[in-house]
């Protein structure tokens, strides 16, 4: 008999487990690897001419609930650059990954201050420099060292364990004087599958 | 005489099906608790008789629970309860568990330190020490988002003592998966299992796994 039930058991979870496939999803925010020749002309041209060095960047397309953009990722220098594109081709910003020790002191402070008010933990694990401004300032920033209209932030990674016990993944944009400009939780896939 | 009854008294083969599930109930304080179902049967199998080679047969079926408790944001400890349904063979089983799950660029890299304890009736405790190491790697861009599939490869040695004998069994696994939604996963296996190294009887069993994960 506990063989027949197991048996039945079995089954169930096999067509049970091919039917949820077929779930709802949640909302859609997805990150695709394209080809180049998917990418708008206006940006792989405004690429090329800001990082002449370059070999070969790998592009995505970022889709959002409102439209989606263009991301090409490099690696120059030992460091990592992410530059993001409109629909179009324009440029939006170019953001780098740099270490905690390469944040600017201001920039440390307000850091700090608001992981010891709101976290009673946190752990940083990524910082990016961002760089927007209209295409051709961007492009004499990176090709001439330029600062004119160019704005600078900050994006932050940041797991905190906040004053209920929750722990979680928030992504924090700074100003270049340490004010927190926003912020937004990441949503973090499960491990279980990896772990148990 | 055939030539795989000959070889089948010194390799040991079965494989089956494999499906598992489990549910993990977050709490407080980055606790977890975790159940778990793992389900055998046997499809076929080179040492029955000829004519019973292939056939349907219940394995075994084990039922397991943990509690997690996480020491810092990638790291955590686990202390387990298992049981298992086996014809004959039923068992208990203490599990204590140590992981690290690392978010890299474009992967996730996860090592499980285990040891475990087994109490089955009319045999000396087994004891076993198991490291497994897993990597998963989104199919479609860096990051793995609702909608898309990723591969999972992971490998586990596992030393085991028993009754002043021991033993080595090595697990590989190689997954194709499916994040449904940010609390659903289902993955479909390949699981390759070699054990009996040092004593007599080398065996081998390839499972076809189908696995559900739901984390709420």
């Amino acid at each position: 008999m506990i063989k027949i039930v197991l048996r039945l058991i079995s089954l169930l979870l096999f067509f049970g487990m091919i039917n949820l496939s077929a779930f709802a999803q949640d909302k859609i925010e997805r990150e695709l690897r394209i080809k180049e020749t998917e990418v708008p002309k206006e940006a792989k041209d405004w690429l090329n001419d800001a990082f002449e060095t370059i070999k070969k960047p790998k592009w995505y397309q970022e889709l959002f609930e409102s439209g989606y953009s263009y991301e090409a990722k490099f690696k120059l220098k030992g460091k990592f650059y992410s530059v993001e594109f409109d629909s179009l081709g324009n440029i939006q910003d170019v953001e780098i990954e740099i270490s905690v020790e390469e944040l600017p002191n201001e920039v440390q402070t307000g850091l700090n201050k608001l992981l010891s008010a709101d976290y009673k933990n946190s752990d940083i694990k990524r910082i990016q420099i961002q760089y927007s401004g209209e295409p051709d300032d961007l492009e004499d920033f990176f090709d001439e060292n330029s600062l004119e209209g160019i704005l600078t932030r900050y994006e932050i990674e940041f797991i905190g364990l906040d004053e209920a016990g929750d722990s979680k993944l928030w992504e924090g944009l700074f100003s270049d004087k340490g004010e927190l400009i926003r912020k937004r939780k990441i949503v973090l896939t499960p491990s279980e599958n990896l772990i148990f | 005489m055939s030539v795989g009854n000959s070889f089948s008294q010194d390799r040991q083969f079965f494989s089956g099906f494999f499906p598992e599930a489990a549910i993990t109930k977050k709490l407080k304080n980055d606790q977890k608790i975790i159940f778990k179902i793992e389900h055998q049967d046997i499809f076929y199998n080179n040492s029955a008789d000829e004519s019973k080679e292939w056939q349907f047969t219940h394995y075994r079926t084990d039922l397991m629970s943990f509690f997690d408790v996480k020491l810092k944001p990638s790291k955590s400890i686990a202390f387990g309860v298992f049981h298992r349904i086996q014809e004959g063979a039923n068992s208990n089983r203490v599990i204590q568990q140590f992981a690290s799950v690392n978010r890299l660029r474009g992967m996730k890299l996860a090592h499980r330190l285990r040891t475990d304890q087994t109490f089955t009736k009319g045999e000396s405790m087994e004891v076993r020490f198991r490291y497994r190491i897993a990597t998963e790697i989104p199919l479609s861009g860096s990051t793995l988002d609702p909608g898309e599939h990723y591969l999972v490869l992971s490998n586990e040695p596992i030393f085991s003592f028993q009754g002043g004998e021991f033993e080595i069994e090595n697990r590989l696994v190689f997954s194709l998966g499916k994040l449904i939604n940010s609390s659903q996963k289902l993955e479909w296996s390949i699981d390759y299992r070699t054990d009996k190294f040092i004593q007599e009887g080398f065996r081998t069993r390839l499972w076809a796994k189908v696995g559900y994960f739901y984390s709420f």
